[in-house]
């Protein structure tokens, strides 16, 4: 099997998924408004999941970027009553544009700073939510954002087109990967020189990733705002950024579909689970037993091509160097 | 034609590495770099690739003062190199390891590598079968889609410079690629660098077995802490004096 026909395997699999929840929703309608909550979720978790999964780069600021895109949408649409249509494009603009401003010198940094980094993008905004006034309502949020237009009130359209886009990301994803730009984001994960030595521009590469990643967040705040109807400063908060990190390292950074099935069982779990503290307890236990016993996540569980470890790994590491001072490239 | 560095200098912590050094890679053309360890090879690969800036000194890619270019950039120009520590993700398979190779020519837009158009995948099935006919070539394995990490260190060295050829260069810079490489494989890469010099590509070759070196080389530069001690043919570089006491440790080698 190539590595083409592997990805498409995924699609594939997703679609039915999709086909298999619409008809359990013929039956017991909330179901809709679950998944398009995992939809929404998935919006924020794919993209992570290619920038953090495949390129090695983690963000603690999806849920900062989604909360961008949803204020954008709910001033745009009841501040200045334009459409929602209207305030689409600025929803993901915006933060894909600040996310690419502030790219180039924080993607340089080791991953735990860039993870506080991007986590302390989720401070500075929602404490610019709460304290902007009038335009985004304080601490109250926002009220009477309205529903989509092709959308209204009706759940199952809700979920069709959330589960539209999901499915288009999960090709563009799986193309991606499948290409040699594939490829390269897969030699900046290995290593930064490695690639640079490839012809690959990391810093230009892993920028535009970043605003794309941000700019999906913000699609999904969009989805949001006009599904709920109102936004709120924690609504779309810190807690929610470290969450869809949650869901992309539980289901499988490296897979299309682990940050789906990551988003899926941590909205069905927040469901079914009675208050936070058992939620957290779940999600803490829950995380410890996959990282110790598939550290890729859930996703490979499923067997893979290349299980063992070889030898030369460890040959290439017992070769005798000279001492060679450290930061020396040899 | 060809890739220089002229007049490099370079000093890591008042450590200096490099000392006024020159030298010109020419199209068509093996070079043989020989030195003992620590006499500054790997250093001049940093300062001709971008890797390392040097202090002093400029380096020119056919004309052109690419001294400031960074690494990617000068790679996208034609400069390719391997390094003496092989470079590679472990568990990614032989053909996406070959198949890197070609992304400084190849690369595919943002958009395009996002929607699949049949241009694109026609590009990936050819040089899919270039990669392949590499892995042929340089025997590294016969199953294309074995883990990188399952060969031996010998065939991760022949898997970059493999690697490197993929990238179509104009200078290929080749970091002790023999070392570690047993008999049968080394002919075989004396092969593929004789074929690359065939094709008009200038080769950098470092190597420390002197009579695989000399065999293979046009042109032969020997350094000593940081400074070029003699040029010339190869056969009077493994002779001359100074080569023979600080490299070869005062032993004359048959060349
Ligand atoms: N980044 C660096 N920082 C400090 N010292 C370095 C660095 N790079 C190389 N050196 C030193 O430069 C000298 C030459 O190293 P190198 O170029 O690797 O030699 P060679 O490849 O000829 O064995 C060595 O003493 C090495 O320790
Ligand atoms: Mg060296």
């Amino acid at each position: 099997m190539t590595g083409y026909s592997k990805w498409l395997g995924s699609v594939g699999l997703l679609i039915a998924a999709i086909a298999g929840v619409t008809l359990l929703g013929e039956f017991r309608p909330s179901v809709y408004s679950t998944s398009t909550t995992i939809g929404i979720f998935a919006l924020l978790a794919l993209p992570l999941g290619l920038l953090y999964g495949q390129g090695g780069t983690v963000s603690l600021a999806q849920g900062a970027f989604a909360a961008i895109g949803a204020y954008t949408t709910a001033i745009i649409t009841t501040r200045f009553g334009l459409s929602p249509l209207t305030s689409l494009l600025p929803a993901v603009v915006l933060p894909a544009l600040i996310a690419f401003i502030i790219a180039k010198p924080i993607l340089r940094l080791p991953e735990l700073s860039l993870a506080l980094v991007t986590l302390s993008i989720g401070t500075v905004v929602e404490v610019a939510l709460q304290r902007g006034g009038d335009l985004t309502g304080s601490f109250n949020g926002i009220n009477g954002i309205p529903a989509l237009p092709f959308v209204g009130t009706s759940r199952i359209r809700a979920h069709f087109v959330v589960w539209t886009v999901v499915v288009l990301l999960v090709i563009g994803y799986v193309n991606y990967m499948s290409s040699l730009r594939g490829r390269a984001l897969n030699a900046i994960r290995t290593d930064h020189l490695l690639a640079q030595a490839m012809g690959v521009n990391v810093a230009l590469d892993l920028s535009l990733l970043f605003a794309i990643t941000a700019g999906l967040a913000g699609l999904g705040g969009w989805f949001y705002a006009h599904t709920l109807g109102y936004v709120a400063p924690d609504s779309l908060s810190i807690a929610l950024s470290a969450n869809v990190l949650f869901m992309v390292v539980l289901g499988g950074r490296k897979s299309v579909l682990g940050p789906i099935i990551g988003a899926a069982i941590f909205t069905l779990a927040s469901d079914f689970l009675p208050g936070t503290e058992s939620q957290g307890m779940f999600f803490g236990g829950i995380l410890i037993l996959v990282l110790l016993f598939s550290p890729d996540g859930l996703m490979t569980l499923v067997p893979r091509r290349w299980r063992q470890r070889s030898t030369s790994v460890a040959a290439l590491s017992a070769k005798p160097n000279p001492v060679v001072p450290s930061g020396a490239v040899q | 034609m060809s890739l220089e560095a002229h007049n490099i200098s370079i000093a890591f912590g008042g450590l200096k590495v490099l000392k006024d050094v020159s030298v010109a890679v020419q199209p068509g053309v093996i070079t043989g770099l020989v030195g003992p360890n620590g006499a500054g090879k790997t250093t001049l690969f940093n300062c001709l690739t971008g890797v390392a800036q040097p202090q002093q000194g400029v380096v020119r890619l056919d004309g052109e003062d690419i001294s400031v270019y960074p690494l990617y950039r000068r790679i996208q120009l034609g400069v390719s190199r391997t390094f003496q520590t092989p470079r590679l993700d472990l568990d990614a398979s032989v053909l996406d390891a070959v198949m890197m190779g070609f992304y400084s020519r190849n690369k595919p837009s943002l958009f395009g590598a996002a929607v699949s158009l049949p241009s694109r995948r026609r590009l990936e099935r050819q040089l899919r079968a270039q990669a392949e006919r590499l892995i042929l070539q340089f025997e590294l394995t016969a199953d294309p889609y074995q883990r990188s990490g399952a060969l031996s260190l010998g065939r991760l060295r022949l898997l970059e410079v493999a690697r490197a050829i993929a990238s179509s260069p104009k200078y290929l810079l080749l970091d002790e690629p023999a070392a570690g490489v047993d008999e049968h494989d080394r002919a075989l890469l004396a092969k593929a660098i004789r074929r690359a010099a065939g094709d008009e590509i200038g080769v950098l070759l470092v190597e420390h077995n002197v009579g695989f070196i000399a065999e293979l080389s046009d042109h032969m530069v020997a350094m000593v802490r940081g400074e070029i001690v003699a040029a010339g043919k190869p056969h009077d570089v493994v002779r001359d004096e100074q080569v023979v006491t600080a490299y070869l440790g005062g032993h004359r080698v048959a060349a």
